[in-house]
Protein backbone atom coordinates (compact mmCIF):
# COMPACT_ATOMS: atom_id res chain seq x y z
CA UNK A 1 0.00 0.00 0.00
CA UNK A 2 2.57 2.53 1.11
CA UNK A 3 4.81 1.48 -1.78
CA UNK A 4 2.06 2.37 -4.23
CA UNK A 5 1.58 5.70 -2.52
CA UNK A 6 5.28 6.45 -2.66
CA UNK A 7 5.53 5.48 -6.31
CA UNK A 8 2.61 7.67 -7.13
CA UNK A 9 3.70 10.61 -5.09
CA UNK A 10 6.88 10.48 -7.15
CA UNK A 11 4.74 10.82 -10.25
CA UNK A 12 2.91 13.60 -8.50
CA UNK A 13 -0.79 12.88 -8.78
CA UNK A 14 -2.51 14.36 -5.75
CA UNK A 15 -5.18 12.38 -3.89
CA UNK A 16 -4.32 9.12 -5.58
CA UNK A 17 -5.51 7.12 -2.56
CA UNK A 18 -9.15 7.34 -3.57
CA UNK A 19 -8.39 5.08 -6.54
CA UNK A 20 -7.63 2.06 -4.31
CA UNK A 21 -10.72 -0.01 -5.27
CA UNK A 22 -9.93 0.38 -8.97
CA UNK A 23 -6.26 -0.41 -8.42
CA UNK A 24 -7.14 -3.58 -6.51
CA UNK A 25 -9.46 -4.70 -9.31
CA UNK A 26 -6.75 -3.99 -11.91
CA UNK A 27 -4.04 -5.84 -9.99
CA UNK A 28 -6.37 -8.81 -9.44
CA UNK A 29 -7.07 -8.89 -13.15
CA UNK A 30 -3.35 -9.12 -13.92
CA UNK A 31 -2.78 -11.74 -11.22
CA UNK A 32 -5.58 -13.87 -12.69
CA UNK A 33 -4.10 -13.32 -16.15
CA UNK A 34 -0.76 -14.82 -15.12
CA UNK A 35 -2.32 -17.54 -13.01
CA UNK A 36 -4.28 -18.61 -16.03
CA UNK A 37 -1.04 -18.84 -18.06
CA UNK A 38 0.81 -21.04 -15.59
CA UNK A 39 -1.84 -23.09 -13.87
CA UNK A 40 -5.16 -24.47 -14.96
CA UNK A 41 -6.42 -24.87 -11.40
CA UNK A 42 -10.01 -23.68 -11.71
CA UNK A 43 -10.77 -23.27 -8.03
CA UNK A 44 -7.61 -21.18 -7.56
CA UNK A 45 -8.57 -18.80 -10.37
CA UNK A 46 -12.13 -18.28 -9.14
CA UNK A 47 -10.97 -17.90 -5.54
CA UNK A 48 -8.41 -15.25 -6.52
CA UNK A 49 -11.04 -13.31 -8.40
CA UNK A 50 -13.53 -13.40 -5.54
CA UNK A 51 -10.89 -12.47 -2.95
CA UNK A 52 -9.71 -9.53 -5.05
CA UNK A 53 -13.26 -8.31 -5.46
CA UNK A 54 -13.94 -8.66 -1.72
CA UNK A 55 -10.78 -6.66 -0.89
CA UNK A 56 -11.86 -3.98 -3.31
CA UNK A 57 -15.33 -3.99 -1.71
CA UNK A 58 -13.87 -3.53 1.76
CA UNK A 59 -11.56 -0.75 0.60
CA UNK A 60 -14.57 1.27 -0.56
CA UNK A 61 -15.61 1.79 3.05
CA UNK A 62 -12.25 3.38 3.89
CA UNK A 63 -12.56 6.13 1.30
CA UNK A 64 -13.56 9.64 2.20
CA UNK A 65 -16.33 10.99 0.01
CA UNK A 66 -16.16 13.99 -2.25
CA UNK A 67 -12.62 13.80 -3.58
CA UNK A 68 -11.30 14.69 -7.00
CA UNK A 69 -8.20 13.07 -8.37
CA UNK A 70 -6.18 12.80 -11.59
CA UNK A 71 -6.37 16.61 -11.85
CA UNK A 72 -10.15 16.81 -11.85
CA UNK A 73 -10.66 13.96 -14.30
CA UNK A 74 -11.98 11.54 -11.70
CA UNK A 75 -14.54 12.23 -8.99
CA UNK A 76 -15.17 10.00 -5.99
CA UNK A 77 -18.40 11.21 -4.41
CA UNK A 78 -21.20 9.39 -2.61
CA UNK A 79 -22.97 8.64 -5.88
CA UNK A 80 -20.01 6.91 -7.49
CA UNK A 81 -19.10 5.05 -4.29
CA UNK A 82 -22.66 3.75 -3.96
CA UNK A 83 -22.69 2.44 -7.50
CA UNK A 84 -19.19 0.96 -7.17
CA UNK A 85 -20.36 -0.88 -4.08
CA UNK A 86 -23.34 -2.38 -5.85
CA UNK A 87 -21.32 -3.18 -8.99
CA UNK A 88 -18.80 -5.07 -6.87
CA UNK A 89 -21.50 -6.94 -4.94
CA UNK A 90 -23.30 -8.01 -8.09
CA UNK A 91 -20.03 -9.01 -9.81
CA UNK A 92 -19.05 -11.17 -6.81
CA UNK A 93 -22.38 -12.98 -6.93
CA UNK A 94 -22.18 -13.45 -10.71
CA UNK A 95 -18.57 -14.67 -10.62
CA UNK A 96 -19.60 -17.23 -7.99
CA UNK A 97 -21.94 -18.78 -10.58
CA UNK A 98 -19.27 -19.00 -13.32
CA UNK A 99 -17.23 -22.12 -12.66
CA UNK A 100 -19.83 -24.88 -12.51
CA UNK A 101 -21.75 -23.51 -15.51
CA UNK A 102 -18.66 -23.30 -17.71
CA UNK A 103 -17.49 -26.76 -16.66
CA UNK A 104 -20.86 -28.26 -17.50
CA UNK A 105 -20.74 -26.67 -20.96
CA UNK A 106 -17.10 -27.57 -21.58
CA UNK A 107 -16.17 -23.94 -22.20
CA UNK A 108 -14.08 -23.27 -19.13
CA UNK A 109 -11.48 -20.54 -19.78
CA UNK A 110 -9.58 -18.34 -17.35
CA UNK A 111 -10.22 -15.48 -19.77
CA UNK A 112 -13.77 -15.14 -18.49
CA UNK A 113 -12.46 -14.07 -15.09
CA UNK A 114 -9.99 -11.39 -16.04
CA UNK A 115 -12.15 -10.00 -18.83
CA UNK A 116 -14.96 -9.66 -16.30
CA UNK A 117 -12.57 -7.78 -14.03
CA UNK A 118 -11.50 -5.44 -16.84
CA UNK A 119 -15.13 -4.79 -17.73
CA UNK A 120 -15.81 -4.07 -14.07
CA UNK A 121 -12.89 -1.64 -14.02
CA UNK A 122 -14.37 0.16 -17.01
CA UNK A 123 -17.71 0.43 -15.23
CA UNK A 124 -16.09 1.77 -12.08
CA UNK A 125 -14.40 4.44 -14.22
CA UNK A 126 -17.74 5.19 -15.90
CA UNK A 127 -19.65 5.87 -12.71
CA UNK A 128 -17.05 8.29 -11.38
CA UNK A 129 -16.45 10.40 -14.47
CA UNK A 130 -16.87 14.18 -14.20
CA UNK A 131 -15.36 14.66 -17.62
CA UNK A 132 -16.04 13.42 -21.14
CA UNK A 133 -12.52 11.93 -21.38
CA UNK A 134 -13.03 9.61 -18.42
CA UNK A 135 -16.59 8.95 -19.53
CA UNK A 136 -15.47 7.81 -22.97
CA UNK A 137 -12.57 5.65 -21.82
CA UNK A 138 -14.64 3.89 -19.15
CA UNK A 139 -17.56 3.29 -21.47
CA UNK A 140 -15.33 1.80 -24.17
CA UNK A 141 -13.31 -0.33 -21.77
CA UNK A 142 -16.48 -1.97 -20.51
CA UNK A 143 -18.13 -2.24 -23.97
CA UNK A 144 -15.19 -3.79 -25.82
CA UNK A 145 -14.53 -6.34 -23.07
CA UNK A 146 -18.22 -7.25 -23.09
CA UNK A 147 -18.09 -7.88 -26.87
CA UNK A 148 -15.35 -10.43 -26.24
CA UNK A 149 -17.18 -12.02 -23.31
CA UNK A 150 -20.32 -12.53 -25.41
CA UNK A 151 -18.40 -14.32 -28.15
CA UNK A 152 -16.50 -16.67 -25.84
CA UNK A 153 -18.81 -19.69 -26.07
CA UNK A 154 -16.16 -21.87 -27.72
CA UNK A 155 -16.71 -25.53 -27.06
CA UNK A 156 -15.36 -28.87 -28.26
CA UNK A 157 -18.61 -30.60 -27.30
CA UNK A 158 -20.25 -31.65 -30.58
CA UNK A 159 -23.78 -31.30 -29.17
CA UNK A 160 -23.24 -27.64 -28.36
CA UNK A 161 -21.76 -26.58 -31.75
CA UNK A 162 -24.92 -24.63 -32.49
CA UNK A 163 -24.51 -22.49 -29.37
CA UNK A 164 -20.92 -21.81 -30.40
CA UNK A 165 -22.08 -20.14 -33.59
CA UNK A 166 -24.96 -18.31 -31.94
CA UNK A 167 -22.55 -16.76 -29.47
CA UNK A 168 -20.31 -15.45 -32.29
CA UNK A 169 -23.31 -14.11 -34.15
CA UNK A 170 -24.67 -12.32 -31.08
CA UNK A 171 -21.25 -10.86 -30.35
CA UNK A 172 -20.81 -9.61 -33.90
CA UNK A 173 -24.21 -7.92 -33.96
CA UNK A 174 -23.43 -6.35 -30.58
CA UNK A 175 -20.04 -5.19 -31.90
CA UNK A 176 -21.39 -3.57 -35.07
CA UNK A 177 -24.33 -1.82 -33.41
CA UNK A 178 -22.32 -0.97 -30.31
CA UNK A 179 -19.54 0.37 -32.57
CA UNK A 180 -22.03 2.60 -34.34
CA UNK A 181 -23.18 3.77 -30.89
CA UNK A 182 -19.58 4.54 -29.96
CA UNK A 183 -19.18 6.59 -33.12
CA UNK A 184 -22.38 8.51 -32.39
CA UNK A 185 -21.25 9.21 -28.82
CA UNK A 186 -17.83 10.39 -30.10
CA UNK A 187 -19.50 12.69 -32.59
CA UNK A 188 -21.70 14.04 -29.80
CA UNK A 189 -18.57 14.71 -27.74
CA UNK A 190 -16.99 16.49 -30.73
CA UNK A 191 -20.06 18.70 -31.13
CA UNK A 192 -20.19 19.50 -27.40
CA UNK A 193 -16.50 20.34 -27.48
CA UNK A 194 -16.94 22.54 -30.51
CA UNK A 195 -19.85 24.38 -28.93
CA UNK A 196 -18.44 24.83 -25.43
CA UNK A 197 -14.67 24.46 -25.83
CA UNK A 198 -14.38 22.07 -22.88
CA UNK A 199 -14.86 18.44 -21.86
CA UNK A 200 -15.78 19.10 -18.25
CA UNK A 201 -19.41 18.47 -17.26
CA UNK A 202 -19.63 21.57 -15.06
CA UNK A 203 -18.19 23.90 -17.67
CA UNK A 204 -20.49 22.42 -20.31
CA UNK A 205 -23.44 23.17 -18.03
CA UNK A 206 -22.22 26.76 -17.65
CA UNK A 207 -21.84 27.11 -21.41
CA UNK A 208 -25.38 25.77 -21.84
CA UNK A 209 -26.67 28.32 -19.33
CA UNK A 210 -25.02 31.23 -21.12
CA UNK A 211 -25.73 30.25 -24.68
CA UNK A 212 -27.60 27.04 -25.55
CA UNK A 213 -26.78 27.15 -29.27
CA UNK A 214 -27.68 24.59 -31.91
CA UNK A 215 -24.35 22.74 -31.67
CA UNK A 216 -24.80 22.14 -27.97
CA UNK A 217 -28.39 20.93 -28.33
CA UNK A 218 -27.43 18.66 -31.25
CA UNK A 219 -24.53 17.25 -29.24
CA UNK A 220 -26.82 16.62 -26.29
CA UNK A 221 -29.42 14.83 -28.41
CA UNK A 222 -26.77 12.67 -30.11
CA UNK A 223 -25.29 11.82 -26.70
CA UNK A 224 -28.73 10.79 -25.44
CA UNK A 225 -29.25 8.59 -28.51
CA UNK A 226 -25.82 6.97 -28.14
CA UNK A 227 -26.37 6.25 -24.46
CA UNK A 228 -29.86 4.93 -25.20
CA UNK A 229 -28.20 2.51 -27.63
CA UNK A 230 -25.79 1.34 -24.94
CA UNK A 231 -28.69 0.90 -22.49
CA UNK A 232 -30.73 -1.01 -25.12
CA UNK A 233 -33.68 1.38 -25.39
CA UNK A 234 -36.06 1.04 -28.35
CA UNK A 235 -35.51 1.87 -31.29
CA UNK A 236 -31.82 0.99 -30.74
CA UNK A 237 -32.46 -2.35 -29.05
CA UNK A 238 -31.78 -4.76 -31.91
CA UNK A 239 -28.49 -5.97 -30.53
CA UNK A 240 -29.81 -6.76 -27.06
CA UNK A 241 -31.95 -9.89 -27.52
CA UNK A 242 -29.42 -11.51 -29.85
CA UNK A 243 -26.41 -10.74 -27.66
CA UNK A 244 -28.29 -11.82 -24.53
CA UNK A 245 -29.40 -15.07 -26.10
CA UNK A 246 -26.07 -15.89 -27.71
CA UNK A 247 -23.90 -15.20 -24.67
CA UNK A 248 -23.21 -17.87 -22.05
CA UNK A 249 -25.91 -17.38 -19.39
CA UNK A 250 -23.64 -16.05 -16.58
CA UNK A 251 -22.33 -13.47 -19.05
CA UNK A 252 -25.93 -12.57 -19.90
CA UNK A 253 -26.45 -11.97 -16.19
CA UNK A 254 -23.37 -9.77 -16.11
CA UNK A 255 -24.60 -7.75 -19.09
CA UNK A 256 -28.16 -7.45 -17.84
CA UNK A 257 -27.09 -6.38 -14.36
CA UNK A 258 -23.65 -4.82 -14.07
CA UNK A 259 -23.25 -3.26 -17.53
CA UNK A 260 -26.80 -1.99 -17.42
CA UNK A 261 -26.74 -0.31 -14.03
CA UNK A 262 -23.36 1.26 -14.76
CA UNK A 263 -24.84 2.70 -17.96
CA UNK A 264 -27.81 4.03 -16.01
CA UNK A 265 -25.56 5.66 -13.41
CA UNK A 266 -23.56 7.24 -16.23
CA UNK A 267 -26.72 8.50 -17.94
CA UNK A 268 -27.99 10.10 -14.74
CA UNK A 269 -24.68 11.78 -13.99
CA UNK A 270 -24.21 13.17 -17.50
CA UNK A 271 -27.76 14.45 -17.71
CA UNK A 272 -27.82 16.07 -14.28
CA UNK A 273 -24.29 17.46 -14.18
CA UNK A 274 -23.68 18.48 -17.79
CA UNK A 275 -27.14 19.57 -18.96
CA UNK A 276 -29.14 20.71 -15.92
CA UNK A 277 -30.24 23.94 -17.58
CA UNK A 278 -31.65 22.33 -20.71
CA UNK A 279 -33.44 19.57 -18.80
CA UNK A 280 -36.72 20.17 -20.69
CA UNK A 281 -35.08 19.05 -23.95
CA UNK A 282 -33.57 15.81 -22.70
CA UNK A 283 -36.63 14.97 -20.60
CA UNK A 284 -38.69 15.03 -23.78
CA UNK A 285 -36.24 12.77 -25.66
CA UNK A 286 -36.06 10.30 -22.76
CA UNK A 287 -39.83 10.19 -22.33
CA UNK A 288 -40.28 9.21 -25.99
CA UNK A 289 -37.54 6.57 -25.76
CA UNK A 290 -39.01 5.23 -22.52
CA UNK A 291 -42.54 4.96 -23.90
CA UNK A 292 -41.24 3.15 -27.00
CA UNK A 293 -39.08 0.76 -24.94
CA UNK A 294 -41.93 -0.15 -22.63
CA UNK A 295 -44.37 -0.76 -25.49
CA UNK A 296 -42.13 -2.63 -27.93
CA UNK A 297 -40.22 -4.58 -25.26
CA UNK A 298 -43.36 -5.89 -23.60
CA UNK A 299 -45.24 -6.74 -26.78
CA UNK A 300 -42.36 -8.67 -28.35
CA UNK A 301 -41.67 -10.47 -25.06
CA UNK A 302 -45.21 -11.85 -25.19
CA UNK A 303 -44.46 -14.06 -28.17
CA UNK A 304 -41.14 -15.59 -27.08
CA UNK A 305 -40.66 -19.33 -26.70
CA UNK A 306 -37.32 -19.17 -24.90
CA UNK A 307 -37.35 -17.78 -21.36
CA UNK A 308 -33.82 -16.41 -21.80
CA UNK A 309 -34.90 -14.34 -24.79
CA UNK A 310 -38.09 -13.33 -23.02
CA UNK A 311 -36.01 -12.00 -20.13
CA UNK A 312 -33.88 -10.09 -22.65
CA UNK A 313 -37.00 -8.29 -23.92
CA UNK A 314 -38.14 -7.84 -20.34
CA UNK A 315 -34.81 -6.15 -19.68
CA UNK A 316 -35.51 -3.78 -22.61
CA UNK A 317 -38.91 -3.04 -21.06
CA UNK A 318 -37.18 -2.32 -17.75
CA UNK A 319 -34.88 0.13 -19.50
CA UNK A 320 -38.13 1.85 -20.41
CA UNK A 321 -39.47 1.85 -16.85
CA UNK A 322 -36.20 3.17 -15.44
CA UNK A 323 -35.57 5.89 -18.01
CA UNK A 324 -39.22 6.98 -17.71
CA UNK A 325 -38.10 8.53 -14.42
CA UNK A 326 -35.85 10.89 -16.43
CA UNK A 327 -38.94 12.35 -18.11
CA UNK A 328 -39.54 14.10 -14.78
CA UNK A 329 -36.28 16.01 -14.16
CA UNK A 330 -36.92 16.64 -10.46
CA UNK A 331 -35.35 15.36 -7.25
CA UNK A 332 -38.18 12.86 -6.96
CA UNK A 333 -37.56 11.60 -10.49
CA UNK A 334 -33.83 11.09 -9.89
CA UNK A 335 -34.52 9.34 -6.58
CA UNK A 336 -36.98 6.99 -8.30
CA UNK A 337 -34.38 6.38 -11.03
CA UNK A 338 -31.65 5.44 -8.54
CA UNK A 339 -34.03 3.33 -6.44
CA UNK A 340 -35.29 1.32 -9.39
CA UNK A 341 -31.74 0.86 -10.71
CA UNK A 342 -30.57 -0.50 -7.35
CA UNK A 343 -33.46 -2.88 -6.76
CA UNK A 344 -33.35 -4.07 -10.38
CA UNK A 345 -29.97 -5.66 -9.54
CA UNK A 346 -31.48 -8.17 -7.14
CA UNK A 347 -34.45 -9.32 -9.17
CA UNK A 348 -32.48 -9.52 -12.39
CA UNK A 349 -29.56 -11.47 -10.89
CA UNK A 350 -32.10 -13.83 -9.35
CA UNK A 351 -34.06 -14.50 -12.51
CA UNK A 352 -30.98 -15.01 -14.69
CA UNK A 353 -29.23 -17.09 -12.02
CA UNK A 354 -32.16 -19.52 -12.03
CA UNK A 355 -31.63 -19.96 -15.78
CA UNK A 356 -27.86 -20.39 -15.27
CA UNK A 357 -28.32 -23.12 -12.70
CA UNK A 358 -31.01 -25.01 -14.59
CA UNK A 359 -29.10 -24.85 -17.85
CA UNK A 360 -26.36 -27.07 -16.45
CA UNK A 361 -28.76 -29.99 -16.76
CA UNK A 362 -28.27 -31.85 -20.01
CA UNK A 363 -30.95 -31.21 -22.62
CA UNK A 364 -32.26 -28.10 -20.87
CA UNK A 365 -32.72 -25.15 -23.23
CA UNK A 366 -34.68 -22.70 -21.05
CA UNK A 367 -37.83 -22.89 -23.16
CA UNK A 368 -41.30 -22.67 -21.69
CA UNK A 369 -41.74 -26.39 -22.38
CA UNK A 370 -38.69 -27.19 -20.26
CA UNK A 371 -40.18 -25.30 -17.34
CA UNK A 372 -43.35 -27.39 -17.33
CA UNK A 373 -44.02 -28.89 -13.92
CA UNK A 374 -40.87 -27.44 -12.35
CA UNK A 375 -42.69 -27.00 -9.03
CA UNK A 376 -43.11 -30.77 -8.68
CA UNK A 377 -39.51 -31.55 -9.47
CA UNK A 378 -37.80 -28.76 -7.56
CA UNK A 379 -40.13 -26.76 -5.28
CA UNK A 380 -37.35 -24.45 -4.07
CA UNK A 381 -36.36 -23.21 -7.53
CA UNK A 382 -40.00 -22.80 -8.51
CA UNK A 383 -40.78 -20.66 -5.49
CA UNK A 384 -37.76 -18.35 -5.90
CA UNK A 385 -38.50 -18.01 -9.63
CA UNK A 386 -42.05 -17.05 -8.65
CA UNK A 387 -40.72 -14.33 -6.35
CA UNK A 388 -38.48 -12.92 -9.11
CA UNK A 389 -41.25 -13.01 -11.70
CA UNK A 390 -43.65 -11.22 -9.31
CA UNK A 391 -40.97 -8.65 -8.57
CA UNK A 392 -40.21 -8.00 -12.25
CA UNK A 393 -43.94 -7.68 -12.80
CA UNK A 394 -44.34 -5.39 -9.79
CA UNK A 395 -46.72 -7.17 -7.45
CA UNK A 396 -46.49 -6.27 -3.75
CA UNK A 397 -44.96 -7.34 -1.37
CA UNK A 398 -41.96 -7.61 -3.71
CA UNK A 399 -39.68 -4.66 -4.31
CA UNK A 400 -40.51 -4.32 -7.99
CA UNK A 401 -43.78 -2.76 -6.93
CA UNK A 402 -42.05 0.08 -5.09
CA UNK A 403 -39.69 0.66 -8.00
CA UNK A 404 -42.61 1.21 -10.35
CA UNK A 405 -44.56 3.16 -7.72
CA UNK A 406 -41.64 5.58 -7.31
CA UNK A 407 -41.41 6.22 -11.04
CA UNK A 408 -45.22 6.57 -11.25
CA UNK A 409 -45.36 9.12 -8.43
CA UNK A 410 -42.47 11.10 -9.91
CA UNK A 411 -44.26 11.25 -13.27
CA UNK A 412 -47.53 12.35 -11.68
CA UNK A 413 -45.69 14.92 -9.56
CA UNK A 414 -44.46 16.55 -12.77
CA UNK A 415 -47.85 16.24 -14.50
CA UNK A 416 -46.65 13.81 -17.16
CA UNK A 417 -49.83 11.79 -17.13
CA UNK A 418 -49.50 10.18 -20.54
CA UNK A 419 -46.25 8.43 -19.63
CA UNK A 420 -47.65 7.34 -16.26
CA UNK A 421 -50.62 5.76 -18.05
CA UNK A 422 -48.28 4.02 -20.52
CA UNK A 423 -46.24 2.68 -17.59
CA UNK A 424 -49.28 1.21 -15.83
CA UNK A 425 -50.83 -0.27 -18.98
CA UNK A 426 -47.53 -1.82 -20.03
CA UNK A 427 -47.00 -3.30 -16.56
CA UNK A 428 -50.39 -4.99 -16.88
CA UNK A 429 -49.47 -6.33 -20.33
CA UNK A 430 -46.18 -7.68 -18.98
CA UNK A 431 -48.23 -9.92 -16.66
CA UNK A 432 -48.96 -11.92 -19.81
CA UNK A 433 -45.46 -13.35 -19.97
CA UNK A 434 -44.29 -13.21 -16.35
CA UNK A 435 -47.35 -15.06 -15.11
CA UNK A 436 -47.02 -17.52 -17.97
CA UNK A 437 -43.73 -18.68 -16.45
CA UNK A 438 -45.48 -19.14 -13.10
CA UNK A 439 -48.43 -20.99 -14.58
CA UNK A 440 -46.16 -23.26 -16.62
CA UNK A 441 -44.21 -24.12 -13.48
CA UNK A 442 -47.20 -24.79 -11.24
CA UNK A 443 -50.10 -25.89 -13.41
CA UNK A 444 -48.52 -28.53 -15.63
CA UNK A 445 -47.30 -32.03 -15.02
CA UNK A 446 -43.57 -32.67 -15.49
CA UNK A 447 -42.84 -33.94 -19.01
CA UNK A 448 -39.61 -35.80 -18.32
CA UNK A 449 -37.90 -36.74 -15.13
CA UNK A 450 -34.64 -34.82 -14.80
CA UNK A 451 -32.67 -34.39 -11.60
CA UNK A 452 -31.02 -31.02 -11.19
CA UNK A 453 -27.42 -30.52 -10.24
CA UNK A 454 -27.54 -27.55 -7.87
CA UNK A 455 -25.23 -27.28 -4.88
CA UNK A 456 -25.47 -25.40 -1.60
CA UNK A 457 -23.73 -22.22 -2.74
CA UNK A 458 -26.09 -21.85 -5.69
CA UNK A 459 -29.15 -22.51 -3.55
CA UNK A 460 -28.02 -19.94 -1.02
CA UNK A 461 -27.48 -17.34 -3.79
CA UNK A 462 -31.05 -17.87 -4.99
CA UNK A 463 -32.53 -17.80 -1.48
CA UNK A 464 -30.50 -14.69 -0.58
CA UNK A 465 -31.72 -12.80 -3.65
CA UNK A 466 -35.35 -13.85 -3.05
CA UNK A 467 -35.15 -12.82 0.61
CA UNK A 468 -33.63 -9.44 -0.30
CA UNK A 469 -36.39 -8.86 -2.85
CA UNK A 470 -39.05 -9.67 -0.25
CA UNK A 471 -37.48 -7.74 2.62
CA UNK A 472 -36.98 -4.64 0.48
CA UNK A 473 -40.56 -5.03 -0.70
CA UNK A 474 -41.83 -4.91 2.87
CA UNK A 475 -39.34 -2.36 4.15
CA UNK A 476 -38.01 -0.18 1.28
CA UNK A 477 -37.23 2.78 3.55
CA UNK A 478 -33.46 2.29 3.73
CA UNK A 479 -32.96 2.09 -0.03
CA UNK A 480 -35.40 4.89 -0.65
CA UNK A 481 -33.51 7.04 1.89
CA UNK A 482 -30.19 6.33 0.15
CA UNK A 483 -31.70 7.16 -3.26
CA UNK A 484 -33.18 10.44 -2.04
CA UNK A 485 -29.85 11.39 -0.47
CA UNK A 486 -27.97 10.62 -3.71
CA UNK A 487 -30.41 12.57 -5.84
CA UNK A 488 -30.11 15.63 -3.58
CA UNK A 489 -26.32 15.22 -3.69
CA UNK A 490 -26.39 15.26 -7.49
CA UNK A 491 -28.69 18.28 -7.53
CA UNK A 492 -26.52 20.12 -4.99
CA UNK A 493 -23.60 19.65 -7.38
CA UNK A 494 -25.29 21.60 -10.19
CA UNK A 495 -23.26 24.63 -11.17
CA UNK A 496 -20.64 23.83 -8.53
CA UNK B 1 -7.19 29.40 -45.49
CA UNK B 2 -10.16 27.09 -45.68
CA UNK B 3 -12.79 27.92 -43.01
CA UNK B 4 -13.40 25.22 -40.41
CA UNK B 5 -17.06 24.76 -41.36
CA UNK B 6 -15.97 22.93 -44.50
CA UNK B 7 -14.18 20.31 -42.42
CA UNK B 8 -17.23 19.89 -40.19
CA UNK B 9 -19.38 19.37 -43.27
CA UNK B 10 -16.89 16.76 -44.55
CA UNK B 11 -16.95 14.93 -41.24
CA UNK B 12 -20.75 14.96 -41.16
CA UNK B 13 -20.79 13.56 -44.69
CA UNK B 14 -18.38 10.75 -43.77
CA UNK B 15 -20.43 9.98 -40.67
CA UNK B 16 -23.61 9.60 -42.72
CA UNK B 17 -21.74 7.50 -45.29
CA UNK B 18 -20.58 5.20 -42.51
CA UNK B 19 -24.11 4.81 -41.19
CA UNK B 20 -25.45 4.07 -44.66
CA UNK B 21 -22.62 1.56 -45.13
CA UNK B 22 -23.62 -0.32 -41.97
CA UNK B 23 -27.21 -0.45 -43.15
CA UNK B 24 -26.80 -1.49 -46.79
CA UNK B 25 -23.57 -3.50 -47.06
CA UNK B 26 -24.03 -7.28 -47.19
CA UNK B 27 -20.45 -8.18 -46.29
CA UNK B 28 -19.61 -8.19 -42.59
CA UNK B 29 -16.04 -6.98 -43.19
CA UNK B 30 -17.42 -3.97 -45.03
CA UNK B 31 -19.75 -3.31 -42.09
CA UNK B 32 -16.78 -3.30 -39.74
CA UNK B 33 -14.92 -0.88 -42.03
CA UNK B 34 -17.99 1.38 -42.01
CA UNK B 35 -17.84 1.73 -38.21
CA UNK B 36 -14.16 2.63 -38.54
CA UNK B 37 -15.10 5.25 -41.14
CA UNK B 38 -17.52 6.80 -38.66
CA UNK B 39 -14.84 7.01 -35.99
CA UNK B 40 -12.45 8.65 -38.47
CA UNK B 41 -15.14 11.18 -39.34
CA UNK B 42 -15.18 12.11 -35.65
CA UNK B 43 -11.40 12.62 -35.74
CA UNK B 44 -11.78 15.15 -38.55
CA UNK B 45 -14.47 16.96 -36.56
CA UNK B 46 -12.21 17.17 -33.51
CA UNK B 47 -9.29 18.60 -35.45
CA UNK B 48 -11.58 21.10 -37.17
CA UNK B 49 -13.00 22.28 -33.83
CA UNK B 50 -9.46 22.66 -32.52
CA UNK B 51 -8.74 24.93 -35.46
CA UNK B 52 -11.75 27.03 -34.51
CA UNK B 53 -11.02 27.16 -30.76
CA UNK B 54 -7.18 27.44 -31.03
CA UNK B 55 -6.90 24.62 -28.48
CA UNK B 56 -5.19 21.19 -28.31
CA UNK B 57 -7.58 19.21 -26.06
CA UNK B 58 -9.52 17.94 -29.06
CA UNK B 59 -6.35 16.64 -30.69
CA UNK B 60 -5.61 14.70 -27.50
CA UNK B 61 -9.07 13.18 -27.73
CA UNK B 62 -8.23 12.00 -31.26
CA UNK B 63 -5.56 9.73 -29.79
CA UNK B 64 -8.12 8.13 -27.50
CA UNK B 65 -10.44 7.53 -30.44
CA UNK B 66 -7.62 6.03 -32.53
CA UNK B 67 -6.76 3.59 -29.74
CA UNK B 68 -10.36 2.56 -29.20
CA UNK B 69 -10.96 2.16 -32.94
CA UNK B 70 -7.94 -0.14 -33.13
CA UNK B 71 -9.17 -2.24 -30.19
CA UNK B 72 -12.61 -2.51 -31.72
CA UNK B 73 -11.21 -3.51 -35.12
CA UNK B 74 -9.08 -6.20 -33.48
CA UNK B 75 -12.07 -7.69 -31.66
CA UNK B 76 -14.24 -7.41 -34.77
CA UNK B 77 -11.72 -9.12 -37.05
CA UNK B 78 -11.28 -11.88 -34.48
CA UNK B 79 -15.01 -12.47 -34.47
CA UNK B 80 -15.11 -12.46 -38.28
CA UNK B 81 -12.37 -15.11 -38.32
CA UNK B 82 -14.37 -17.25 -35.88
CA UNK B 83 -17.55 -16.85 -37.93
CA UNK B 84 -15.68 -17.71 -41.14
CA UNK B 85 -14.24 -20.87 -39.57
CA UNK B 86 -17.68 -22.06 -38.55
CA UNK B 87 -19.66 -21.16 -41.69
CA UNK B 88 -17.08 -20.52 -44.50
CA UNK B 89 -18.91 -17.33 -45.38
CA UNK B 90 -18.74 -13.63 -44.47
CA UNK B 91 -22.11 -12.49 -45.77
CA UNK B 92 -24.80 -10.95 -43.57
CA UNK B 93 -27.14 -13.74 -44.62
CA UNK B 94 -25.18 -16.19 -42.45
CA UNK B 95 -26.02 -14.15 -39.36
CA UNK B 96 -29.59 -15.37 -39.11
CA UNK B 97 -29.53 -18.08 -36.45
CA UNK B 98 -30.92 -15.72 -33.82
CA UNK B 99 -34.24 -14.15 -34.65
CA UNK B 100 -37.56 -13.14 -33.13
Amino acid sequence: MSIIEQLVSAVGVPNFGVLIPEIIVLITAFIVFFEELFSKNRILISATTVIGLLLSLLSIFTIKQGDLTLYGLYVVDGFSLLFKLFLLISTIIIVATYRRYFESKDIYFGEFYYLTLFALLGMMIMVSSPNLFTFYVGLELSSITTYILVGMFKTKNKKLKDFDYKSKEGAFKYLIIGGAGTAVISYAIALLYGASGTFDFMEISRAALNDANIGLIAGMVLLVLGLALKAAAVPFHHWAPDAYEGAPTPITTFMAVAVKIATFALILRVMVEAFPFISKDWALVWSILAALSMTVGNFIALRQKSIKRMLAYSSIAHTGYITAALAAPTGMGFAAFIFYTLVYIFMSIGAFAVLTFLEKTEGWNNTFDDFKGLAKRSPLIAIVMLVFMFSLLGIPPTVGFFGKLGVFLALIGSDIWWLAVVLVVMSIISAGYYLRVVSVMYMYEPVKNISFNINGVEKSILILMAVIVLILGIYPTVFWGISTQMSSLLIAGIGR
Amino acid sequence: MIPYEYYIALSGLLMVLGLIGIIIRRNIIAMLISTELMLNAVNIAFVAFDMKLHDVAGQVFVFFILTIAAAEAAVGLGLIMAIYRLRKDVSVDTLTELKL
